[in-house]
């Protein structure tokens, strides 16, 4: 009975003790969300207390500010990632299609020459990218920055994912389909895409959220001139002068408010594409 | 079989366009760089000629470069290291049962979540001179006067593997965290039966077990700094003066600071061979490890 009570209350020490080190992790998070609510005065006396005075003054800044720093921001954001996501769902899925349906020593070296996307630092290729680009008449525009995100590093993520999947579908299913006379489009739509959704919501989740905090590219394949994502609005425009605690507060808070709430809704597909990610 | 052809026909056209489209933006602008390497390419002039090798002889003379080199060689090792120890840390911190274990868990990823610009800024202004962390530690007392986190360049080299580190533990506390939750419990029970006590336990059990989380989370962190750009940018900017400038940075600054296409090419070809021989080589060997443990 002691000995019941002693585990228990161990038990119970031991959530706190991983509570309390969680929180001193993500303090910088707890920093900026509760500041944002709160005035400048309340951040120099205190930036660890919560808002006990709480304002929507830094966010209103925020909003208002005449450049529309965040609604342009958001608003480019999400064409990039949308059209981006749109485009290598399909493409990678059907290339791993075909490939995970080839001899293995072809499927071998297409799935090694992919690998290399995944390692190379895109310092070592945005200057011929832009250059390419410029040949197609696509530089500094968004069709060109969703072509480099469609064809680059992301789409070596989505092939090795996909691959990983299409293993198990059986291919007695596909020879039955074919010999129905099912195209390989169709077969790919009707048969295959729906027994790996999981592999969809990995792709989706995670090339959404890379994409979404892409700075390199949007900052040098957009251009100063074309318009920003948020990330590149942030650098370019927070910091040029003088902006207060609470607003820059307000500022980050509004930026990083979606791509959380994104994770937040979708946090069981999170860990469970990490987890397949990791067990691979 | 030829009737398989028409039918894989609209298959294999987009199968063949992603292959295409990939070879065009990564294959073709490796070759380009490496060209390129080879030249005095500029944008301010219109034609480039062939330096030969002068480009990488001048790499070897650069003292900015080689500075850059080692602080990455050294951020890329020590923030593994750190990320990797705090993540599984806090993973057998997390291994817990119930739903305030799976609510601490979902809020330790939380530093991926966020972008690494917004991540700068808030770093930023905890630890600039007049910052939040200054504040708290001259008014409690703990320090009589403010510490300059980003301006001495020990300090500031310091202060960026610190942020890089705790972003990227948030990765590696899910990654060791699957890898725990996959340990059958019979072993740890079995164990306990035999007279093994915690350290002995985490030693023979958990360590063996969790290898192939070890091999991933540590290539993965490697690659992260060795490619690792908009922390630094927004935190340190490279300074004071190129204190915390990784080679990354150096590229990007040769190339569209400098107009120095061909150069920046050059480096970019050591840093391509570089992460390539220091990513493959750790996988190697940890992929082996796995195997011996």
């Amino acid at each position: 009975m002691s000995n019941e009570r002693a585990t228990r209350y161990t038990n119970r020490l031991r959530l706190l003790a991983a509570a309390v080190v969680i929180l001193v992790f993500v303090s910088p998070i707890y920093v900026t969300i509760v500041n944002a609510f709160k005035s400048e005065d309340d951040i120099r006396a205190n930036p660890a207390a919560p808002p006990l005075h709480p304002t929507l003054a830094n966010l209103t800044t925020a909003i208002n500010r005449p450049d529309e720093l965040l609604q342009a921001g958001l608003r480019n954001s999400l064409i990039v990632v949308a059209c981006s996501i749109v485009l290598l769902i399909p493409l990678t899925s059907i290339f791993s299609l075909y490939v995970s349906r080839r001899r293995t020593r072809a499927r071998a070296a297409l799935l090694a020459l992919l690998a290399a996307g995944l390692m190379i630092p895109p310092q070592v290729v945005l200057l011929p990218t832009i250059q390419i680009l410029t040949a197609a008449g696509l530089d500094h525009s968004y069709p060109g920055l969703i072509l480099s995100n469609v064809a680059g590093g992301y789409f070596s993520f989505g092939v090795f994912v996909y691959t990983g999947f299409m293993r198990s579908v059986p291919d007695e299913i596909i020879e039955a389909a074919r010999l129905d006379g099912a195209s390989g489009l169709r077969i790919w739509w009707s048969i295959v895409m729906p027994l790996v959704r999981p592999a969809t919501a990995t792709v989706a989740i995670f090339l959404s959220l890379w994409i979404w905090n892409d700075f390199l590219n949007p900052l040098f394949i957009l251009g100063p001139l074309t318009g920003q994502t948020i990330t590149t609005g942030l650098y370019l425009s927070v910091g040029q002068y003088q902006t207060s605690f609470g607003q820059l507060f307000g500022i980050m808070f509004l930026a990083g408010v979606i791509p959380v709430a994104g994770y937040l809704f979708m946090q069981k597909h999170f860990v469970a594409g990490l987890t397949q990610g990791s067990s691979k | 079989m030829s009737q398989r052809k028409t039918q894989d026909f609209g298959l294999r056209t987009i199968a063949g366009l992603g292959l295409v489209l990939y070879v065009t933006f990564i294959v073709v602008p490796v070759f380009m760089s490496l060209r390129s390497s080879f030249t005095d390419q500029n944008p301010l002039k219109s034609a480039s000629s062939f330096v030969g090798l002068a480009n990488y002889r001048e790499m070897w003379q650069d003292e900015e470069l080689r500075a850059s080199v080692l602080y990455t060689l050294a951020l890329a090792f020590g923030v593994t290291l750190a990320a990797n120890a705090l993540g599984l840390a806090l993973a057998l911190l997390l291994n817990g049962t119930g739903r305030s274990y799976r609510a601490l868990r979902t809020i330790a990823f939380l530093p991926q979540v966020v972008s690494g610009i917004i991540v700068g800024f808030v770093w930023k202004t905890i630890l600039t001179h007049d910052g939040l962390l200054n504040d708290v530690l001259v008014s409690t007392g703990v320090v009589s006067a403010p510490v300059d986190w980003l301006g001495t360049p020990g300090m500031a080299r310091l202060s960026v593997g610190v942020v890089v580190a705790w972003v990227l533990s948030g990765f590696t506390t899910v990654v060791y965290l699957a890898a725990l939750q996959h340990i059958p419990r019979e072993l740890y029970d079995s164990g306990a039966i035999d007279g093994a006590g915690p350290v002995q336990r985490f030693r023979l059990i958990t360590w063996p077990m969790v290898a192939p989380a070890t091999t991933i989370s540590v290539t993965i962190s490697l690659i992260t700094v060795l490619k690792l750009y908009d922390i630094i940018a927004v935190l340190t900017a490279g300074g004071p003066s190129y204190a915390t400038q990784s080679t990354a940075q150096y590229i990007v600054k040769m190339a569209f600071t400098s107009d120095r296409f061909g150069y920046a090419s050059a480096v970019a070809m050591f840093l391509l061979l570089a992460s390539a021989v220091i990513a493959l080589s750790v996988t190697s060997a940890l992929r082996r490890r796995e195997i011996d443990l």
